[in-house]
């Protein structure tokens, strides 16, 4: 593979890798990183790529698993508490968007943000990213029962969140 | 779509039961104008799918960043390639010049001298003719060197005795 097949096959899922490491470690820096360290590692080994039969797939795994590790580290050093994470998740919003509309997403953000790291995951690959029950399972490395168990969980508790906020006028 | 469906529909996306179509008709739906005001907080979320899906690694300085980071590796490549150029071409003049001073060694050495007869007795009555040849003209050589000592002796002989008139 030289470089030019690099950046028409692989290059495009880029903003596929981003969005799910920017989900994962909350920081648009680390997320950066992370996906230029998965072009990295594909390109060392892109003589070995031949075997892998879902790129894409496998991006997003090794896109996963560096983001957890990154965010495994960030709590270690606890440089960064959580709650910046989600401020910083925030300004990923575009700003031409009507205040009103903002909040509304910033809401809806911080659900998603407070769900269980696993059912994260699986809403986020299937309600933003549109991918199929299999290919879940190919990327978390989880069987089907697990990814459909985390998505209901995952859809039930944000609904109820959006009713209680809906009740409550917040 | 009317509102019924979308209630319906989303129904069946609270139980996991829709098709990845349905649910993009519904962020298709959620996206779109005249939200009927009971289904305004499912919108929420709908929009906030939609939103996150434009969501772009728009920042242009990463490819060049990217491809610094995987040129090193090619240019490694290249250097190798280079390095390996230049010892064959440094190998190729070593075995050109010593090829070459061979082929002007081999130039400046005289030719085998090659025998001219085959019968022994006949290449010796040709030696001898050749050293009788020799050895008569030598002859002829001293008998004319001796005619011209005489005429230096006498020579000689006169220069001595004008000098001796002279003093």
């Amino acid at each position: 593979m030289n470089f030019e097949t690099f950046q028409e096959r692989v290059l495009p899922v880029k903003n596929k890798l981003y969005r799910f490491a920017l989900r994962l470690t909350g920081s648009q820096e680390e997320a950066k990183d992370v996906v230029q360290e998965v072009f990295i590692r594909v390109w060392n080994g892109r003589d070995q790529m031949h075997e892998i039969q879902n790129m894409e797939a496998w991006c997003m795994r090794i896109t996963r698993n560096l983001s957890l590790d990154r965010v495994r580290a960030m709590n270690r050093k606890q440089a960064q508490p959580l709650e910046e994470s989600y401020n910083i998740r925030h300004e990923e919003l575009t700003p031409h968007e009507t205040t009103e509309l903002h909040e509304s997403m910033n809401r809806v953000s911080q659900l998603m943000a407070a769900l269980p790291e696993k059912q994260r995951q699986v809403m986020h690959l299937r309600d933003v990213e549109g991918y199929s029950y299999n290919e879940i399972c190919d990327i978390l490395s989880i069987d089907m029962s697990q990814v459909k168990v985390n998505l209901f969980r995952a859809r039930n508790a944000v609904r109820e969140k959006l009713m209680q906020l809906n009740a409550y006028g917040l | 779509m009317d509102s019924e469906k979308i209630k319906a529909l989303l129904e069946r996306y609270w139980n996991c039961e829709t098709t990845l179509e349905e649910e993009q008709g519904l962020r298709d739906f959620f996206n779109g104008n005249d939200i009927p005001e009971n289904l305004q907080q499912e919108a929420q979320l709908f929009r906030y799918f939609k939103q996150q899906q434009e969501l772009k690694l728009t920042d242009l300085s990463f490819e060049h960043a990217l491809k610094q980071k995987i040129q090193p590796k090619e240019s490694k490549l290249r250097s190798l390639f280079s390095t390996g150029l230049k010892l064959a071409a440094g190998i190729s003049v070593v075995v050109a010049s010593f090829w070459l001073v061979r082929q002007e060694l081999k130039e400046d050495q005289p030719e085998e001298v090659v025998d001219t007869y085959d019968d022994p007795q006949k290449a010796f009555e040709e030696t001898k003719r050749a050293l009788q040849l020799i050895s008569k003209n030598f002859g002829k050589a001293q008998k004319a060197s001796t005619n011209i000592n005489l005429i230096n002796e006498a020579t000689e002989k006169l220069q001595k005795e004008n000098k001796k008139a002279d003093s």
